[in-house]
């Protein structure tokens, strides 16, 4: 068996083959269901009412998606790229460290230390995949390996922190930071509920990338690179120097969900900050096709999946996992699909 | 919502001056949240067997809801809010790391009851209970301090949390009753449950020499490298029976149902109010598994007396001399330790080495 490229893919084909991949991720997760003893459409029925059924469900569904667009752009803008930035995870942790440190170590006033601590994110996020991708320019090393890496020794560093210089003298013994004082945390967008600026910050942030893909010279710059960089090269595009930026613009976006986090949310640093945020990114978006404004939908279809398994699994008693599975699945469904619309599987 | 409003109106236009929740036949809802699966054959599924035992006393008369697996970072809060919003009357929070979402939460649901396990903090509508394993510790101490032949012994340490601290100096506090000599190597993992972390921290133990280990995890990843090297080890927070009659000598089993059960019938009765205890062996919290293995005759014969002598009051685990590591002095000849102390015990005894990561 081999692939063959197709050079004009019908409409039936682009359309049809991703709808195929969700209707098989929703076939699949209605199996599991019933081998768990639901009743599938019931279950089904439950996820969304957890995830959209009332104000604070559908509120917590976009508290959820936020740190998931930040890491999605992240992925969606690198990889547009050609540039495989596995490291959300480190960055989103260098980002939510920067934000502890000058939230609790200055003693900046509330809207002073806030954008600074956006900063700071930005730049140690930036910082973080700096080096695999002069790595990857100069000497020509796999990022996918060192991005990789670096979320392990991103996770033992935050640990190290955590138990020593970081570790807040009032936790007994609990490993988190000392907490960022009231007036430097993000302020709520429904009083009440947990939803936080973060979001808005998110959805600005999706229409900035998209406007940069699409409206500026290096959107095209990266276009071109991920399409071909040898193409690029010839038709004098400083490759090098647009992976640099591409990188630089896609580790501050994925520090951004851990200042989003930290700052709108927990208000402390600790090791199980992100529930694999980093790595979700990467689902949210291959989902959206790495299209910008199609990662917002995307994190909200992945978190939504998410919040309403936690609420369907308490009222049908299917575990928790399904929501993985279901991930897992549409992931793979998707990459599938994707394939298949640009290749003919032939015989031979 | 709508179905609230539609009860409300309903009851205004018949004139009731009863609130809408009278009308409801609803039985008391609980709510239980656990940090790991449950059937992690350890802590929270303990709980989980705990609850089902609750479940079965009442019947019909309550309805419960669970949830297994919730981390204890921000999704903590969302899932205890969503019980709370889907009429829990109660709900218990069965990990150390639930207790600032729990506080969050109970705050904003003044007419919800919360109990978490094994925190510190409490509330109109928080109580705190936790089970005294030091005297557990006490008793598997004794048998790795007996047992052990290369003086050895090493402990899994989950979170240097005072809970886990207590464990460690228990342990070792009777371990050096049955040897002298014994020395005490801890291994920090920061989780509660990951049975790789766990298997990889017991082979790293064994490698040091460690021929008894202990464990301040979940699960049973400890027992299954004690069984391979033909080392002992011992079940924790279940009895682990199938890893009788060896690695397992003994176990500390957490026994919550009775509290349950008391605590689920105050709410029935109206009667709730929110306290903080701490029970030990003597209230049947703690239990102490079948002692199995080749343990000798004497060994068996002192162990028994002094789980009886614990559970009577007879004896206290910290009971002085004992110095603190730096080599002050902490409790003098024949004084013990008060609850205060021990609640927020963060330092080693004399005799341990390392140091507590701080």
């Amino acid at each position: 068996m081999r692939l063959d490229p197709i050079a004009a893919p019908t409409p039936a084909r682009t359309l049809g083959l991703p709808a195929l991949a969700i209707l098989a991720t929703i076939a699949l997760a209605a199996a599991l269901a019933a081998i768990a003893g639901a009743n599938p459409l019931e279950t089904f029925g439950l996820i969304v009412k957890g995830a959209v059924g009332s104000k604070f469900a559908t509120l917590e569904t976009l508290n959820r998606a936020t740190p998931l667009i930040f890491t999605g752009l992240a992925v969606a803008t690198a990889f547009r790229a050609r540039l495989w930035n596995i490291g959300a995870e480190a960055q989103l942790y260098a980002g939510a460290l920067m934000t502890v440190v000058i939230g609790t170590q200055l003693g900046l006033p509330g809207p002073l230390a806030l954008p600074l601590m956006a900063l700071g994110a930005i730049v140690a996020g930036a910082l973080v995949l700096l080096g695999p991708v002069l790595l990857k320019t100069r000497l020509g090393v796999d990022e996918v390996v060192t991005t990789l890496l670096l979320n392990f020794i991103m996770a033992l560093f935050i640990s190290y922190l955590l138990e020593g210089p970081l570790k807040d003298p009032m936790g007994m013994g609990w490993p988190k930071s000392p907490a960022l004082p009231r007036d430097a945390r993000l302020p709520r967008l429904v009083e009440g509920l947990r939803l936080h600026w973060g979001f808005a910050l998110a959805l600005i942030c999706a229409l900035g990338v998209w406007v940069m893909q699409t409206r500026t010279t290096l959107g095209y710059e990266i276009r071109a690179v991920g399409q071909n960089p040898q193409a690029a090269r010839f038709a004098g595009i400083p490759v090098g120097r647009v992976l640099i930026k591409t990188a630089l613009i896609s580790g501050g976006l994925a520090a951004l969900a851990g200042f989003s986090e930290v700052a709108g949310l927990k208000g402390n640093l600790t090791s199980d900050l992100s529930p694999d945020f980093g790595y979700t990114g990467i689902i949210v978006a291959m989902l959206a096709l790495l299209h910008p404004l199609g990662v917002v939908v995307s994190a909200l279809f992945v978190a939504g999946i998410f919040v309403g398994s936690d609420s369907m699994s308490r009222a049908a008693e299917v575990p928790t996992y399904i929501a993985d599975i279901l991930l897992a699945a549409a992931l793979l469904f998707m990459v599938l699909a994707i394939l298949l619309t640009r290749y003919r599987v032939v015989r031979g | 919502m709508i179905k609230r409003r539609t009860l409300l109106a309903a009851s205004a236009a018949l004139g009731l001056v009863m609130g809408g929740a009278a009308f409801a036949q609803d039985v008391p809802k609980i709510g239980f949240v656990y940090v790991g699966p449950v059937n992690d054959g350890g802590w929270s599924q303990h709980h989980h067997e705990s609850a089902m035992q609750m479940k079965e006393h009442f019947g019909d008369a309550i309805e419960v809801i669970e949830q297994e697996s919730v981390p204890e970072g921000a999704d903590a809060e969302r899932v205890l809010t969503q019980m709370a919003l889907s009429g829990a009357d109660l709900i218990f929070t069965t990990s150390f790391g639930y207790m600032d979402p729990t506080i969050n939460v109970a705050a904003k649901f003044p007419d919800v009851k919360f109990e978490h396990a094994t925190g510190y903090k409490t509330a109109d509508n928080v109580s705190a209970y936790s089970a005294r394993f030091y005297e557990g510790r006490a008793i598997t101490g004794y048998l790795a301090g007996a047992m052990t032949e290369s003086n050895k012994i090493g402990y899994i340490g989950s979170f240097p949390i005072p809970e886990v601290i207590r464990g460690i100096n228990s342990s070792y506090l009777h371990a050096k009753q049955a040897n002298p000599d014994v020395e005490i190597a801890v291994v920090w993992l920061n989780t509660w449950f990951d049975p790789a972390k766990e298997a990889d921290a017991t082979q790293a133990l064994l490698d040091q020499g460690a021929d008894v280990v202990l464990a301040h995890t979940d699960s049973t990843a400890p027992l299954a490298v004690l069984e391979k090297a033909g080392a002992y080890g011992f079940g924790q927070a279940a009895d682990m029976a199938e890893y009788k009659p060896t690695p397992r000598l003994s176990s500390i089993i957490d026994d919550w149902a009775p509290y349950y059960i008391e605590r689920v019938q105050a709410v029935v009765d109206g009667t709730w109010e929110s306290h903080n205890v701490w029970q030990g062996i003597g209230d049947g919290m703690v239990g102490i598994g079948e002692f199995t293995g080749p343990i000798p005759e004497d060994v068996l014969a002192h162990v028994t007396q002094m789980k009886e002598d614990i559970a009577s009051g007879a004896y206290h685990p910290f009971t002085g001399p004992i110095n603190k590591q730096d080599g002050s002095a902490w409790l003098a000849e024949g004084e013990v330790a008060d609850d205060g102390t021990l609640a927020g015990m963060d330092f080693y005894v004399e005799g341990v080495s390392g140091s507590i990561p701080n």
